[in-house]
């Protein structure tokens, strides 16, 4: 059933960096819930196995306050949700642990898996878009930060090389005044991937950040229409606008969690929820 | 083999491993026991319990983390067996629903759970028990709410949700009853 394949566990990164630049089909292991099914159905066809579970500086979850956080590639989902900085300080990224797949599952899997799998309808890169997340990528040759913006390049394809290993994830500080938040619609409630999930954030000068999934072949930023809502100012009208005008920046398709059509609506209505999700907040 | 200690055990967990023989030796403590095998780096988890330690407890059904019948319990936390690497769990401490009972008699979760009904097939019951346990280690007074979604990784298909709810749910009441009393 498995691919026939030589198990590694190094504990220190340069080791791994190492077995990184040696082989190209080494597949990096962390929690596994992507990895075990790709392996199981055949997928791909894994030489060598990985295991970063003993680096240590893959374990940092560390937040320095006026700086920001910090997420390790070991760092599993269960932590996001129990952490009161998260809660406190990004809403929509503890929002969207929460909502991934079932509790057994967020035991093992980890922020920086759901990123480096680049489902497009993975749940949580719209909250970390929305927080300008960056991403630390290591190699034999040096270490390379990254947008996470332009991390993603295709469905299930990141800049990433055979040879690079995410060491974290960062989020910078949101500062005072700053909430934001993520909803998402499924065909049922429990573990099913999201048709539409939307994050919204409004930072403390008032202006609105969109991260949009499962409506292009990547998670997507809305730049283009962040600057047109927040040149009109953040209202009631404004936010139906937007709620409408979302359609104008997402290509959806049909597949067999949606048809394009529901997709194109929902991203409006859900956009709408958060928005006035966040306006009750504040007022 | 049978005298490694705790820090032995920590030890083997962060130890450095190399299977370049596509052997490779796992040490492990299930259910109390220590495990020396050697097996293929490319055994799940789940295969290791069942066809090497004949744990049958632990079921094989999506084989994909969705449905829960393959949870056990890992160094404290339930996790879906099928997609573990049995090599993944060097160092590590298992509990599978062959644990739960001491000296031949039912544990208190376990009984509730035939007080309740909470079981019309039983092919779900085993992964519903560790996820229970999991959730009454972590949280030994859980709300409704929080038993629902400590247990909402766990598919019965014969639909009776609500009886394993009531188990859980009394488990906890006679659980944290017990431990005032001793």
């Amino acid at each position: 059933m498995l691919s026939q394949f030589d198990y590694v566990k190094p504990l220190v990164l340069d080791e791994a960096l190492d077995v990184l630049s040696r082989d190209t089909d080494t597949y990096i292991l962390a929690g596994g819930t992507d990895l075990l099914i790709m392996l199981r159905h055949e997928l791909i066809n894994a030489r060598h196995i990985l295991d970063i579970k003993a680096i240590p500086e893959l374990k940092v979850f560390s937040y320095v306050e006026g700086k920001g956080l910090e997420i390790g590639a070991n760092v599993v989902v269960n932590k996001l949700i129990e952490s009161e900085v998260v809660r406190d300080n990004y809403k929509a990224l503890h929002d969207a642990a929460s909502c991934l797949a079932s509790y057994q599952l967020r035991n093992r899997a980890t922020l920086v898996g759901n990123i480096c799998n680049a489902s497009p309808g993975a749940d949580l890169p719209p909250a970390l878009l929305i927080y300008n997340a960056t991403v630390k990528i290591a190699s034999k040759d040096g270490v390379r930060t990254v947008p996470l913006k332009e991390f993603f390049t295709g469905v299930k394809k990141t800049q990433l090389t055979k040879h690079e290993l995410v060491v974290s994830v960062f989020l910078p500080e949101p500062g005072q005044d700053d909430d934001s938040c993520y909803l998402r619609q499924t065909r049922l409630k429990g573990h099913d991937l999201s048709t539409v999930g939307v994050a919204c954030r409004i930072d403390k000068n008032g202006k609105a950040c969109i991260g949009i999934n499962a409506v292009a072949i990547t998670p997507l930023r809305l730049t283009a229409l962040e600057d047109e809502l927040n040149a009109k100012g953040i209202t009631e009208e404004s936010i139906l606008w937007a709620a409408d005008e979302i359609k104008n920046h997402i290509r959806p398709i049909s597949d067999v969690r949606s048809s394009k059509e529901y997709r194109l609506h929902m991203a409006g209505v859900l956009f709408k929820r958060c928005m006035m999700q966040l306006m009750d907040k504040e007022a | 083999m049978t005298n490694i200690d705790d820090k032995d055990m920590c030890a083997m967990e962060a130890a450095h491993i190399n299977s370049k023989n596509r052997q490779v030796l796992l040490t492990c403590r299930v259910n109390g026991q220590v495990v020396v095998e050697e097996i293929d780096p490319t055994m799940l988890l789940l295969h290791f319990l069942r066809d090497r330690l004949k744990l049958f407890g632990a079921k094989e059904a999506c084989g994909e983390g969705e449905c829960g019948a393959c949870t056990v319990i890992l160094n404290g936390e339930a996790v879906t067996s099928c997609l573990i690497l049995a090599i993944e769990a060097q160092g590590s401490e298992i509990t599978t629903v062959e644990g739960l009972s001491k000296n031949g008699e039912l544990s208190i979760l376990q009984q509730q759970f035939v007080f309740e009904d909470a079981l019309q097939c039983g092919f779900c019951t085993p992964g519903m028990l560790m996820s229970a346990r999991a959730l009454l280690d972590r949280n030994p007074d859980p709300t409704d709410e929080e038993i629902m979604e400590g247990m909402a990784g766990n598919l019965c298909r014969c639909t009776g949700y609500q009886q394993i709810f009531n188990a859980v749910k009394c488990a906890a009441r006679l659980e944290r009853e017990e431990l005032n009393r001793s």
